[in-house]
């Protein structure tokens, strides 16, 4: 009993020494570390990067697309551009990859190097577990779809609105404003998500944005006496109950989920009301990331026009302000809807809490 | 002694470091990068007084006792014709018990929501036959809720009470018909009585997994405004950082209020001698005759797997060949297509999933019941003196709700130097510990059946300790075993709360991917998946169903 206590402590120094030992060794070798490769400009950068990722080989992304619509095409896209670099992924939504990352760093297994996710990345920095990135194609974008720091760039845009089946209300009922949804024949007649990232709480915060805190309020006491039906279920399942007829309208769903299945013939539209709650996917690399050069070389791809074709090519819509949507109508300035109120992942971390605890007081019985 | 010291210590192993995780959790408040940065007793207050307790206490309450006793009843009705009537249609009873049982909840919870829904067939229909105008019932309601979670239930029930039921002394009920009892006299006075602690402890097992639920109240009440503990706390600790504190109490007065009905329990079926039923005399019960009363029953067991096979696989199967869900009607027929299929047989990660998920039931079952019917047999025939802690650590894990226990064998896989993380190793650890009172279940109601003077009979022809164990406990044994067996095999195909947290990039199982399809997907890929797996399952019921019958394992 003791000897086995002894060498099982003999062991965990050998650990670590060897993870100590292993870290100053590479520091006192002139490696470059991972801060310096993630914020390194210049001529020869693409080179470089390159040439260490020859080495690493591979590189690990936790993130929240969904494998068969992104995550695949992503890591196919790119290692047709970099043949010598594999992708691995692991799926889970976004306070799972979250909180996956910061258990495993807790634990000082240092695997992941991309993250991705709604709030995820911004999670994770808080935890103190990402790294600053310079990349030259953040350079593109505008500001509010960039982390001032530098932790993180976006991906893709999600814009909610209502959903309603078209079989179930006709178009000259379709309501338009937010007070349209304050009329009585809709009492009992919506549902909406639970759902942080997504549903009832983002709504709140959109109202409270768009009219201030003391009309917001007014109008969410009054919204609150239609009766709204909660469900934990995704944005998506809740459009798929719409459409098979249990509700005719859902607040907060993604557009886009709303036209890929009207193309495959339900009966769903989406109706934009101003201004349009914004959430959008971010990705940025872990701060102890075991193969940055390869991290690097894929976070620009992402963020560059090529990668974001990707994304456009399997109807999601691209961040990028010079790649439009499959359907153009979906983004902004396509003819159906202009103002836009972007949500900011930190600010959903502030705010969100706040928005909870409305729901809550307000819908919750 | 040494194997309780053994059987005592990989038990332990199991169970301990989740239950110090939880408490740990329960009393102090982390920073977001997860240092523990307060001891505080505030989770406890949360709970207690957070939510507006009394509502939430009260559904949860009526939700429990509500669900546990009706799918006792149902589950157990079924049970009792399929091992003691020779009413027809057994056979498919053991079938829809066995299949059902395997399929993960959220398939079946989206099926009956779909049958049972606002504009579902079964609303639709009872609109016509009674001219309403609105949706004759709503689903998304407590007693709907009690419905759903009996149904769910019920094969746990029927499988549970089958082995009781089949190891019956006949000579008791024997004795009542020779002293001039009706047979519904005999049932009443003597075989109700005979399995009372079985029906007990199976009624205890509902009641705690209802009480700790969380599919049922999410996707059944939480739309129709009933909330339940696990609800509230969902909807509390949707926050940013998670609130693993307050789940944490949750589960530490969970557990309290487990020990204290265990407490109960233990009490009741003290007098264990007095429900010994295989002795050294007769051993297998007699059929009943039921006579002109077997269409009746036989009916009772086509309804039964009518409603829990039949229905929900048909709306699966109706929902996976639609390319967007509507509810059956012949305007939909004209739109049913493969496409899903196709999209499913080409995701690569499936047949990993079913592989592993396939690996691990066997693995999970086969060390679960090698545990257990050795702990089993120190609680039942040994008078060792520390028995009771061994009771204690084999009954612990059923306290867990699984997200708890899935974040606490993270934990510690993440922080001491036992490299099975992301593998599917600590997927087998996690399930293991958690069945154990599965397992439990069975090979201790077995044996607590079993007389002991057949394993005198074997010490006193000379017989060794390990010999008797071999030649005259495990053979007694087997049909406890093997239903035992199974049993965990198909619980730890369909679990997810843990697998949610503990499987890997590599290491996918097929609850979790479901759980994928479900947030993310279309209804129809994941229906279309359902099936597959629903199919595969099936053939692995059937499989044992005709080796049983092959082997001699009685089933009826």
């Amino acid at each position: 009993m003791k000897t086995s206590a002894a060498r099982l402590r003999l062991l965990m120094v050998f650990v670590l020494f060897a993870v100590v030992g292993g870290g100053t060794m590479a520091g006192a070798g002139g490696a470059p570390t991972v801060e310096e490769i993630a914020l390194m400009k210049g001529a020869e950068r693409q080179k470089i990067l390159e040439q260490g990722a020859r080495k690493e080989g591979n590189l690990l992304w936790y993130g929240t697309l969904i494998v068969d619509q992104l995550m695949r095409p992503v890591k196919a896209a790119f290692e047709k551009e970099y043949p010598f670099i594999q992708v691995e992924f692991f799926r889970g939504n976004s306070e799972r990859v979250a909180q996956k990352v910061i258990e495993e760093y807790q634990a000082r297994r240092r695997d992941v190097d991309v993250v991705d996710g709604t709030v995820s990345p911004a999670m994770v920095k808080k935890a103190g577990f990402m790294q600053r990135f310079f990349s030259p194609y953040l350079a593109e974008y505008p500001p509010e779809l960039k982390d001032p720091q530098g932790y993180w760039g976006v991906t893709n845009l999600y814009f909610m609105t209502l959903g309603y089946n078209t079989r179930m209300v006709k178009p000259a009922d379709v309501p338009k404003s937010w007070d349209d949804l304050l009329h009585p024949k809709w009492k009992g007649q919506i549902v909406w998500s639970t759902s942080r990232g997504s549903g009832a709480p983002v709504f709140i915060g959109n109202i409270l944005a768009a009219m201030g805190r003391e009309a917001g309020m007014g109008y969410l006491e009054k919204l609150a006496k239609q009766g709204i039906a909660k469900s934990t279920a995704s944005a998506r399942a809740l459009l798929d109950l719409v459409i098979a007829g249990e509700y005719p309208l859902v607040l907060n769903i993604f557009n886009h989920h709303a036209v890929i299945s009207k193309k495959a013939g339900a009966p769903s539209e989406w109706q934009p009301m101003e201004p349009v709650a914004s959430p959008f996917n971010t990705i940025g690399l872990a701060k102890d990331s075991p193969h940055p050069h390869a991290a690097m070389l894929f976070l620009d791809f992402v963020l560059s026009k090529k990668g974001q074709a990707v994304f456009r090519d399997v109807n999601y819509l691209p961040a990028h302000p010079e790649v439009s949507a499959k359907e153009p109508e979906l983004k902004p300035g396509g003819g159906r809807f202009k103002k836009v109120n972007y949500l900011n992942p930190e600010q959903q971390f502030e705010k969100g809490n706040e928005w909870i605890d409305l729901f809550q007081q307000l819908f919750v019985k | 002694m040494w194997i309780l010291i053994a059987v005592s210590v990989v038990t332990a192993y199991l169970v301990v470091p989740p239950l110090f995780s939880v408490i740990q959790t329960s009393l102090t408040t982390t920073t977001l990068a997860g240092a523990i940065e307060a001891v505080t007793l505030r989770h406890y207050r949360d709970v207690l007084f957070g939510f507006r307790l009394a509502a939430p206490l009260a559904n949860t309450f009526y939700f429990a006792l509500g669900s546990s006793v009706l799918s006792t009843f149902i589950g157990g009705s079924i049970a009792w014709l399929v091992t003691r009537t020779d009413t027809p249609l057994r056979g498919l009873g053991y079938f829809t018990a066995f299949a059902s049982f395997g399929t993960p909840f959220i398939l079946y919870t989206i099926g009956w929501l779909l049958l049972l829904g606002r504009s579902g067939p079964v609303n639709a229909w009872l609109r016509s036959l009674f001219d309403l105008t609105g949706p004759a019932f709503n689903v998304y309601s407590l007693p709907g809720m009690v419905l759903i979670e009996s149904f769910l239930w019920s094969p746990l029930v029927f499988l549970m009470l089958a082995a009781s039921f089949r190891a019956m002394d006949p000579a008791l009920e024997e004795a009542s018909t020779a002293c001039g009892a009706s047979g519904w006299q005999t049932i009443r006075r003597v075989s109700l009585r005979l399995i009372l602690p079985a029906l007990f402890s199976v009624v205890l097992l509902i009641f705690i997994r209802a009480f700790e639920a969380f599919e049922i109240p999410a996707l059944v009440g939480l739309p129709g405004d009933v909330q339940v503990l696990t609800t509230s706390i969902y909807l509390d600790a949707h926050r940013m950082p998670p609130r693993y504190g307050t789940a944490g109490a949750f589960s530490v007065i969970l557990m309290l209020v487990v020990a204290a009905a265990l407490y109960f329990y233990s009490r009741t079926t003290r007098e264990a001698a007095r429900f010994h039923t295989v002795t050294g005399k007769g051993y297998r019960p007699a059929l009943i005759r039921v006579g002109r009363w077997r269409y009746f029953t036989a009916g009772l067991i086509a309804l039964y797997s009518f409603c829990l096979l039949v229905l929900p696989f048909f709306i699966v199967l109706w929902a996976s060949l639609l390319p967007f869900y509507s509810h059956p009607s012949l305007e939909a027929l004209s739109r049913l297509t493969l496409r899903n299929y196709e999209t499913v047989v080409k995701f690569p990660k499936l047949f990993d999933a079913v592989r592993n998920s396939m690996l691990l039931g066997i693995g999970t079952a086969t060390l679960v019941m090698a545990l257990t019917t050795l702990a089993s047999w120190i609680l039942v025939r040994t008078r060792l003196k520390a028995r009771w802690l061994l009771d204690l650590l084999t009954t612990l894990p059923l306290v867990f709700p699984g997200i708890v226990m899935g974040l606490a064998i993270l934990r510690f896989y993440l922080i001491v130097p036992i490299p099975i993380y992301a593998t599917l190793w600590i997927l087998l650890v996690a399930y293991v510990a958690r069945y154990i009172p599965y397992g439990i279940r069975y090979t201790h109601a077995g044996l607590l059946q079993l007389h002991r003077e057949l394993e005198e009979a074997a010490y006193s022809s000379g017989a060794s300790w390990l010999n008797c164990f071999r030649r005259i406990t495990l053979p007694l044994l087997t049909p406890s075993f093997l239903g035992g067996w199974v049993f965990v095999f198909l619980i730890s195909a369909k679990e997810l709360a843990m697998s949610i947290l503990l499987a890997g990039p590599r290491t996918p199982v097929v609850s979790v991917t479901i759980f994928e399809l479900w947030e993310n997907a279309q209804l129809g890929e994941l229906a279309a998946f359902g099936v597959v797996w629903t199919a595969i399952l099936l053939t692995v019921a059937m499989g044992y169903y005709l080796f049983a019958r092959r082997y001699g394992i009685q089933l009826q």
